[in-house]
């Protein structure tokens, strides 16, 4: 499903230039659920970003669903990402001036679907999170155990099939984190969603089907 | 999609509300000052009663008799050669000028000289300088007079609301006759109607009401009569001189002619006037006029220039200017605002591009905020705009100018704003939405 051949990424600022990735040859099974770990700044965001296809490496290749990406912009890879990716970040990213609902709508605008189905399709996503009774609230009435879950409906209402997740339980206590962390399973379960999740937390990690480590954008394990 | 851009437009709008109070004045304000001046250019300016065919206008108040002088001073320059004095040139310093003394015209010379010109389809010679205070139930009531003939009525097309015009009987005859405007109506006799008949004594002489005409204030002074009456009422005998006199004259061109035309057949009539009559004393030698259609009037008001045609154009200019002015400081105003509104929604920016929006989405998300909010802005700007109208017209600082807002000047200050709203948006807009996915959600938010 993903699959990154000597994949490298370098920073470069007027002053120093930071290897963030080093050579990343990774695959990564349709229906897989892997985790990345490692210390801070080691290039975990990185290598998401480059599978999310939200940055582009220096080096290597990198191709999604069978599809090698060349171009990072425009049109065809922003319907790309729209189709096949869904993301949940550390802090959640969600739009403060939409209510629960809409900000999970918000994958769906880019797509030709009409108001209704929309918020047909963002209430089942909703209802898969468990969060149908909060549609009409917005993201400052939420505790964060419930804004990780709008993201997690937000990142899955476009069905989408790989969803990439940087440290979502990173700002969650334990039982809200188990929570989180119970739905991806269960997507990865029962939709075969392939997710791919960083985490700092072992027990968590342990929980998912493979776990590769990185230190200083090398893979270590 | 539009509808959840203009529904997030609108929370963006209520919960940034200085923000949104900020540039909602910026655009109300603007759009209000902006349909002010249009409406008080449209009153002025524009081709409304009295002054319909405006444009087939000449008019011309004074006439002037001048002749030049020249006085030669000579003056020696001096230099110093070696610690000596020595004259060097010699200078004849002509000191050039015009003497000039002018007034309106005597009525003879007008129905002389000018009363059949070609390009000339009709003429009106009017004295609008005669104020006649009376009393009402003990308060004083200033009645401005236009002494004039019957085709006064015509040039400036006043809707007569009863009654009739002045006739060519009643200036043969010198008929103590008047046609009242409504305005004066209603300060002297507290009604507008059933006037037919009754009398005004101004002065000593009694006249009698044949018309009513419906009052219509302009700022250029000279053009809102309060009464119209016959000018051979007044006593043409008593004139100042052969040329000078109290009367002004307004030139309706034939449909065929132009106004240049009918300005050039003056100049040419004026020609023919004799300058050695007895009353040109001081041997004046030329005869100078300034001709003006109503727009140079007005620009005249403005700006002085020896040229009208060129005054014209030049306050043209300025009230463009001044226009563009008024709509470009607050755009750029709102520029600056939504840079930085948009640049604190760089973490959303950066979801909805991770989501799959492209840059084009992006753009159009924003332009259609700034719509929204401009849209808002324009109906709080024509509020603005009818209660500055309003303010105005009650306060009377305008004189007895008299401005109505012409939904056309809605319309044009509406798509100028938009213009300038959707520009406003258009480079925050752009700008934002090439930011880099990875950087925009750098931002930390909810
Ligand atoms: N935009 C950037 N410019 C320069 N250096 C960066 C940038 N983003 C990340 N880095 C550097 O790349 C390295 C890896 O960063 P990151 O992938 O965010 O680490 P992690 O997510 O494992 O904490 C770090 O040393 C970081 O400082
Ligand atoms: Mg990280």
């Amino acid at each position: 499903m993903i699959e990154l051949d000597k994949v490298s990424k370098v920073y470069t600022t007027k002053t120093i230039e930071t290897t963030a990735l080093n050579d990343i040859s990774l695959n990564v099974a349709k229906g897989e659920f892997l985790s990345i770990m490692g210390p801070s700044g080691c290039g975990k965001s990185t290598l998401l970003n480059i599978m999310g296809l939200l940055d582009a490496p220096s080096n290597g290749q990198v191709k999604i669903d069978g599809q090698n990406i060349s171009n990072y912009l425009g049109k065809p890879m922003a319907k790309f990402r729209n189709e096949k990716l869904g993301f949940i970040f550390q802090s959640f990213h969600l739009i403060a001036d939409l209510s629960v609902i809409d900000n999970v709508e918000v994958p769906l605008l880019y797509r030709k679907i009409s108001g209704k189905e929309r918020k047909e399709m963002a209430s089942r996503a909703l209802d898969a999170v468990g969060l149908s009774n909060r549609k009409k609230h917005f993201p400052s009435q939420l505790s964060g155990g419930q804004k990780q879950r709008v993201a997690i409906a937000r990142a899955i209402v476009g069905e989408p099939k790989i969803i990439l997740a940087d440290e979502p339980t990173g700002n969650l206590d334990s039982v809200m984190g188990d929570e989180v962390l119970d739905i991806l399973k269960y997507l990865n379960e029962k939709e075969d969603t392939t997710i791919v999740m960083v985490t700092h937390d072992e027990r968590m990690a342990s929980k998912t089907d493979r776990l590769i480590r990185l230190y200083d954008g090398s893979q270590v394990a | 999609m539009i509808g959840n851009y203009i529904i997030l437009a609108w929370r963006v709008l209520k919960r940034r509300r200085f923000f949104s109070f900020i540039s909602l004045f910026g655009i109300s304000f603007t759009l209000g000052i902006f349909m002010v001046i249009l409406s008080f250019l449209q009153s002025e300016l524009g081709d409304n009663k009295p002054l319909s065919n405006k444009d087939d206008l000449v008019f011309v108040s004074h006439i002037g008799l001048s002749k030049p002088y020249h006085d030669t001073i000579t003056i020696i320059d001096t230099v110093f050669l070696e610690g000596v004095e020595v004259y060097d040139t010699t200078y004849d310093i002509k000191s050039e000028g015009r003497s000039m003394t002018n007034s309106p015209f005597n009525s003879s010379l007008i129905l002389e000289y000018f009363s059949d010109l070609p390009p000339v389809e009709r003429y009106s010679l009017f004295n609008p300088q005669e104020t006649f205070n009376v009393y009402v139930n003990g308060v004083k009531l200033s009645i401005d007079a236009t002494f004039t003939d019957h085709n006064y009525l015509q040039i400036f097309d006043y809707k007569i609301l009863e009654g009739r015009r002045l006739s060519e009987v009643d200036i043969q005859e010198a008929n103590p006759v008047m046609v009242i405007s409504t305005k004066t109506a209603m300060n002297y006799f507290g009604t507008q109607s059933g006037l037919l008949g009754r009398e005004i004594e101004l002065e000593k002489q009694t006249y009698k009401i044949i018309g009513v005409f419906e009052h219509k204030a302009r700022f250029i002074p000279y053009f809102s009569p309060d009464v119209i009456i016959p000018y051979t009422l007044q006593n043409l005998n008593e004139q100042y001189s052969y040329y000078f006199g109290k009367h002004f004259i307004i030139f309706d061109k034939e449909s065929s002619a132009t106004t240049q035309e009918v300005k050039n057949a003056i100049v040419t009539a004026s020609d023919r006037i004799p300058l050695d009559h007895p009353d040109n004393r001081n041997n004046f030698e030329t005869i100078e006029m300034r001709l003006m259609t109503f727009n140079e009037i007005f620009a005249t008001g403005i700006y002085y220039h020896k040229d009208p045609a060129k005054g014209y154009r030049i306050v043209k200019w300025i009230i463009f200017g001044i226009l563009l002015f008024f709509i470009l400081l607050p755009t750029l105003n709102l520029i600056n605002l939504n840079v930085s509104r948009i640049m604190e929604r760089s973490s959303e920016i950066g979801v909805r591009k991770a989501f799959g929006a492209n840059r084009g989405n992006i753009i159009f998300q924003f332009i259609t905020e700034n719509i929204v909010q401009t849209l808002i802005g324009g109906i709080m700007g024509l509020g603005l705009a009818l209660l500055i109208i309003k303010i105005l017209n009650d306060s009377g600082w305008l004189g007895n100018a008299g401005l109505t807002l012409y939904p056309k000047f809605f319309w044009y200050s509406f798509l100028a704003t938009l213009f300038f709203g959707i520009l406003s948006g258009l480079i925050p807009a752009l700008k934002m939405s090439s930011l880099h996915i990875v950087k925009a959600l750098k931002e930390r938010t909810i």
